[in-house]
């Protein structure tokens, strides 16, 4: 009955924890970067400092988490095996890690010959993860919103980075583009159609799961990849055809669906029966009211675009999406996540012999709270920063390294612990 | 289907593995042949790999309000 139980199907713990324990450091790297370049970092979108510290947040810290938690993830919420997950974790990491360093200094340097470099690397490492994520796929039936989400969020990141890619050849080439609307169709795909949707994908099952929530109805489940998808195809439509009025009309419905998604989480949050809230819902309540204010200046952009042409608009959006909304989301899933998966690893371990120690053995809720009220300074510095950039850019950067370091070296004490706690052990799956 | 209470687990509150032991526990009273529910706001597919390899047979659905019932045949 022992060996029945062993749930043997997950990939190793170096799989999905080389990925995680990568992402903060470029977390500190971007913080770096708004220290060195200061308030020019926060002048304009267009910066070659300002495009490298994007892209340190999106593909160094987000894209490298979520691919890493997929690899973990698609055999739990999906019965997704993925084939030999370890070699594919070997592969896909160094590729995507030098091709991101090669991209941030294909910007800062101007360098073609680093941006075409950059874009073959990540060709090859989203390429080969989403292969080989489709190949797991290929074969389940979508019987819940989660596996629905899941196809539909690979399906965005495969646009958003055939979007990119043409961005970079364009730059290195020479190519005569429209590169600014055609830049904002690839952060609104990489944004919605493969980070929002993955994130609500996801949502799914951990916010009942941790936060002891009532669940999403079935009908919204359904529903909000499409609401998601359906505008972003009508945007490419814009873009194709020139029609700025239904590239507005777009962003104004993503908005709209952007915060209803909010809400609705917010208003299951508000029905937990968790007591006490923890340092992972602190972080989701940062996350949702972040996106929120976010897709309220998208929405009353889509009205007035004269207000994205603000000096201070594009680096709070930025801002907001991303550090208080995506990265604060995922820095609190991680505080679940990490120590689940050692004490998933430590119990597939073990045959006989001693229990298994309380997942907060593994990280304390006081370590947690102690980096998380880093984190949220660093985000009240960052948010005060796009006004008076003069005076806080530096500190601001400075502060958002502290975080990063300190979410680094939380994550390195699940990973010491866990090896400390491998002892035989006694075996139980978690559902 | 109505299921008696004692046949019912409600893991919709449950942090794991609590639905996975309640639902192994309630299983090793059953006779084979009976028939038991598992409630979960999420589809258990580790769940569903464990009661393949036991011989168990299962069927799902999800519900309006988010609930997956689980039909579990000993």
């Amino acid at each position: 009955m022992q060996a029945l139980l062993s749930f043997d199907q997950s990939p190793p713990l170096t799989a999905p924890l080389r990925f995680l324990l990568t992402a903060p450091l470029y977390g500190v790297l971007a913080g770096a970067l708004l220290m060195i370049e200061g308030a020019d970092l926060l002048a304009s979108r267009w910066t070659p400092a300002a495009l490298a510290a994007t892209h340190l947040l999106t593909l160094g810290f987000m894209l490298q988490i979520m691919l890493g938690a997929l690899i973990q993830i698609l055999p739990v919420v999906a019965g997704a095996n993925l084939a030999q997950p370890a070699r594919l974790a070997a592969l896909v990491h160094p590729l995507l890690n030098l091709g991101c360093l090669l991209l941030v200094a294909g910007f800062l340097a101007a360098a073609p010959g680093l941006l075409q470099a950059a874009g073959v690397l990540l060709l090859l490492s989203i390429g080969g993860f989403l292969f080989a994520a489709a190949r797991a796929l290929l074969h389940v039936p979508s019987t819940s919103p989660t596996i629905r989400g899941l196809k539909l969020a690979l399906s965005g990141l495969l646009v958003t980075a055939a979007l990119g890619l043409v961005l970079l050849l364009a730059l290195s080439r020479g190519w005569s583009l429209p590169l600014m609307p055609l830049t904002d169709l690839h952060a609104g795909w990489g944004l919605a159609g493969w980070t929002g949707i993955l994130l609500s994908a996801v949502a799914y099952v951990v916010v009942p799961m941790f936060q002891l929530t009532p669940g999403y109805s079935a009908r919204s489940g359904w529903a909000f990849p499409w609401l998601i998808i359906f505008p972003l195809l009508l945007w490419s439509l814009a873009f194709w055809c020139d029609w700025v009025w239904l590239a507005a009309i777009s962003q104004f419905s993503l908005a709209l669906v952007g915060i209803a998604f909010c809400l609705l989480t917010l208003r299951l949050q508000s029905q937990r029966r968790r007591p006490r809230p923890d340092v992972t819902l602190h972080y989701w309540q940062l996350g949702l009211g972040s996106l929120i204010s976010a897709l309220l200046m998208l929405l009353t952009a889509a009205i007035w675009p004269a207000l994205s042409q603000l000096p201070m608009w594009s680096p709070l959006f930025g801002v907001l999406v991303l550090v208080g909304g995506f990265i604060a989301f995922i820095n609190g899933m991680l505080y679940k996540i990490a120590p689940f998966l050692a004490w998933l690893h430590l119990q597939n371990r073990g045959s006989s012999g001693g229990s298994l120690p309380a997942m907060n053995k593994f990280l304390s809720e006081a370590e947690m709270r102690q980096q998380m009220r880093v984190f949220f300074a660093a985000f009240g510095l960052l948010t005060a920063a796009c006004l008076w950039p003069e005076a806080l850019a530096r500190p601001a950067g400075l502060v958002f390294m502290l975080a990063n370091a300190g979410l680094g070296w939380n994550l390195w004490r699940v990973v010491r612990r866990y090896r400390r706690f491998c002892l035989p052990v006694n075996t139980v799956p978690a559902v | 289907m109505d299921f008696p209470a004692e046949r019912i687990v409600d893991a919709r509150y449950m942090e794991p593995p609590q639905p996975f032991v309640a639902t192994m526990e309630m299983l090793d009273t059953l006779q084979p042949g009976e028939e038991m529910l598992l409630l979960l706001y999420r589809e258990p597919h580790p769940l569903y790999r464990v009661l393949q390899q036991n011989g168990h047979d299962w069927k799902s659905e999800l519900r309006p309000d988010g609930t997956f019932a689980v039909v579990i045949t000993c």
